[in-house]
């Protein structure tokens, strides 16, 4: 439980020649969940799409190592490699994910042989079966457009998870979501967590939702980590102002 | 990251040169009467299909008149009338479109079709068809090239339309007791017209490109007015002789074509870059 | 006590030729001057249809609409607008990109500009005068939708109509929107309909509850009851789903 999986070391992130985040430092261990709580402008996705490696994110100072790795100074080719079979990334918009005009099974194939892997039905199914995506034939021959939202995002979970990624990246997955679907979707999310040991890490500006299945939260202001640690202790005992203001404008029930 | 700062940078520079050029080109023409010496109607039977030299810097045609006046002259009437065209078009286009966007229903369905009708046919083989019918001059080429050409312009300012009117900002309005004609000339219009305007320059060198080619085909302007179409088309039966009468029109007719079409492009990369 | 604002009977059917989609089934709602209602209910309840309804947007298939019991069913947004103003999701295109904020403000109102009543207003927001001079696309979404609410007050209607207003903001933006319409509904007596589809908030800000499920009003009552005692089992998954996205 305690090996690092990911260490950001010192970063620094621009966009569009504008520095995002500086002097960041944040370590991820083996099978934890993590989430990053901030909000919109605080460098939370930049940071996931860093360590992604996304071409408009520069990194101006720092490194990110995964499993001894230093990913910033990785070739292109190898970093692709990397991307999808052990790192896996899901984004806000649960429809940017597919093409919107092939057939989920087609798109499935395609991910999987593009990482050298082969399409089995059996292997899908029971993924879809974690997701609850109980009629996996027919989702299989439906088309991204056809679906809705949960569902969408639900399938991209499950191709995100079929190349069995050590970790996962989440970037405001449920925002676009219904409640409901919302609270199934982090349900799913930390089943896979805790029966597959998949580490995670989720971005959210809800604390609340991170308050219910993060181990560690890390609190993200103005490109920097204002707090991070035990999940309980940065709930129960809040140091950093901006910490207390984010618990107290959740609304509760 | 820095490749996409040059990449705005070097779209800014090439914005900058292509509107110099493309000013440059309407202005030659415009002040022909003041850069050729010569008249481009005078004959001279001294002078037939004279070599370029100090005189008649393009050499002369057939009758002895200066190429180069005539060039200049010709794209007068090239640039001007290709103006007018996409100019009309792009109004008529655009609130054609707009009207079908806006109030949709019967009028956007038949008008749609029309326009569905219209993009059916090749807009060469209509233009040419039209303006045989109608016979030559500048004007009736035109009419033939622009029954085709509001099309694009619709199309354009149709889906705009579609996309502005259901946006809060127009059911706002809406609330505030704004009326469809206040709506359409405030909120749509002025939201629409950047991407119609580029579409319009864009047709700026296809259109060129039609009314020289009606030209040639003496199906635009009636000689002996100058038009690089016909110009091209008349010295054509010489070109053994006296090349240079083929050479220049369709050295301008090309250069100007490119300098537009270029234009156009640029444009439209530095919408998306900006 | 006199409703400021009802429907009776409402419905609406949404279709094509061979598929019709029911978005509307005999709604009745009222709202009481002063109230602040909430509708909750997740997309495809037909929340948005009913408050597109209300609001002249769309026209009802049948069913009566009154405003101070006078009548107004299918009168469009143009007479609407004098007692009701919208709010939608999308702050940003709720101005037009073009405008400036005090051009988009002063289109707003039907009555002579009155500066010391805008100043005012924006104020109670809290946003600043300077503002007044910027575009949409230099606003956060958190101002831009406190200048909607803000143009909503200035064009003097008497209720707002809030669709999601808040779903697109982060906590911290939301909770300050939240806390604004409080003190308007305190210190101006303000009615609003607030559709949203987090239970959650609607039970921080509304005094009453409709819950929503196709088409149909499921559940409704103060806030209170509907929260403490859920009645309904859509509502009690509505609320479960709401605790694990909230402390």
């Amino acid at each position: 439980m305690s090996e690092t999986i990911l260490k950001i070391q010192d970063i620094s992130l621009a966009y569009e020649e504008c520095p995002v985040v500086t002097n960041l430092s944040l370590d991820v261990k083996r099978g934890e969940l993590l989430c990053i709580v901030g909000e919109s402008g605080s460098g939370k996705s930049t940071l996931l799409r860093a360590v992604c490696g996304d071409e408009l994110v520069k990194v101006t100072a720092g490194s990110i190592i995964y499993e001894a790795c230093d990913i910033v100074g990785m070739k292109e080719a190898e970093r692709q490699k990397l991307k999808g079979t052990r790192i896996g990334y899901i984004q806000q918009n649960p429809y940017g994910a597919f093409n919107p005009l092939r057939t989920i099974e087609a798109q499935f194939r395609e991910t999987l042989k593009s990482h050298g892997k082969t399409f089995r039905r059996t292997d899908l199914r029971e993924i879809f079966g974690i997701l609850e995506l109980n009629n996996s034939d027919e989702i299989l021959k439906s088309r991204p457009y056809e679906l809705s939202g949960g569902m969408n995002q639900r399938i991209a979970i499950a191709a995100s998870f079929i190349l069995r990624p050590e970790l996962l990246l989440c970037d405001e997955i449920t925002s676009a979501l219904d409640v409901t679907t919302a609270a199934a979707v982090m349900e799913e999310l930390f089943k896979l967590k805790s029966e597959n040991g998949t580490t995670i890490v989720l971005v959210t500006h809800n604390i609340g939702q991170a308050s219910n299945i993060a181990d560690r939260i890390a609190i993200m202001y103005q490109g920097k980590i204002v707090e991070f640690g035990e999940s309980e202790k940065v709930l129960m005992h809040p140091e950093h102002e901006y910490t207390k203001k984010l618990l107290r404008d959740v609304p509760r029930l | 990251m820095k490749k996409r700062i040059s990449r705005k940078k070097v779209i800014k520079i090439k914005l900058v040169i292509m509107v110099v050029l493309a000013l440059s080109v309407v202005f030659l023409t415009l002040f022909a009467g003041v850069i050729a010496k010569n008249d481009p109607y005078q004959t001279c039977a001294t002078s037939i299909r004279t070599a370029p030299c100090v005189d008649y810097p393009f050499g002369t045609d057939n009758l002895g008149r200066c190429i180069f006046a005539r060039v200049l002259y010709g794209g007068r009437t090239t640039i001007a009338a290709t103006f007018a065209l996409v100019f009309i078009s792009f109004a008529i286009g655009t609130v054609i479109g707009m009207v079908c966007g806006y109030f949709g229903g019967i009028i956007d369905r038949i008008l749609m079709r029309l326009a569905d009708i219209t993009l059916g046919f090749p807009q060469m083989v209509v233009a040419i068809a039209v303006a045989g019918i109608l016979g030559g001059g500048i004007k009736s080429a035109m009419i033939a090239l622009g029954i085709t050409m509001w099309v694009s312009f619709a199309r354009l300012a149709r889906s705009h339309t579609f996309s502005i009117r259901s946006a809060a900002f127009v059911q706002t309005a809406r609330f505030a007791g704004k009326n469809d004609a206040y709506i359409i000339m405030v909120h749509v219009f002025p939201n629409l017209l950047a991407p119609v305007l580029t579409n319009a320059l864009t047709q700026i060198g296809t259109t060129m490109i039609g009314l020289s080619g009606l030209s040639f085909l003496g199906l635009g302007v009636i000689p002996p007015a100058a038009e690089w179409g016909s110009m091209i088309s008349e010295a054509r039966a010489y070109i053994q002789i006296a090349p240079w009468a083929v050479i220049y029109p369709s050295v301008a007719t090309i250069i100007t074509i490119i300098i537009f079409n270029y234009l156009g492009d640029v444009i439209m990369d530095y919408r998306e870059v900006r | 006590m006199e409703h400021i604002l009802k429907g009776i009977n409402l419905n609406k059917t949404f279709g094509t030729k061979d598929q019709n989609i029911q978005a509307l089934k005999d709604v009745d709602f009222y709202l009481d001057e002063g109230e602040l209602l909430g509708i909750a209910g997740e997309s495809g309840s037909g929340k948005s249809t009913l408050l597109n309804v209300i609001s002249g947007l769309i026209r009802p298939d049948s069913g009566e609409l009154f405003y101070r019991e006078q009548e107004y069913t299918g009168k469009d947004p143009a007479h609407t607008g004098r007692f009701l103003q919208m709010i939608f999701q999308d702050a940003k295109s709720s101005f037009d990109p073009r405008f400036t904020m005090e051009c988009s403000l002063l289109e707003s109102r039907r009555k002579k500009t009155d500066r010391d009543a805008l100043c005012g207003i924006l104020k109670e927001v809290g946003l600043d005068e300077k503002l007044l001079k910027r575009k949409a696309s230099e606003l956060s979404g958190g101002q831009c939708q406190r200048m909607s609410i803000a143009r909503a007050l200035y064009s003097e209607a008497d209720i707002l109509l809030c669709d999601e207003i808040t779903s697109a903001l982060d906590v911290s933006s939301q909770a300050q929107v939240v806390e604004i319409l409080k003190k308007l509904n305190v210190e101006r007596k303000l009615s609003a309909i607030f559709v949203s589809h987090d239970i959650a908030l609607l039970s921080t800000l509304c005094t009453r509850i409709m819950v929503m499920k196709d088409g149909q009003v499921v559940e409704q009552g103060l806030t209170t009851d509907v929260i403490g005692t859920p009645g309904n089992e859509y509502t009690k998954l509505l609320i479960e789903s709401a605790r694990k996205q909230s402390l």
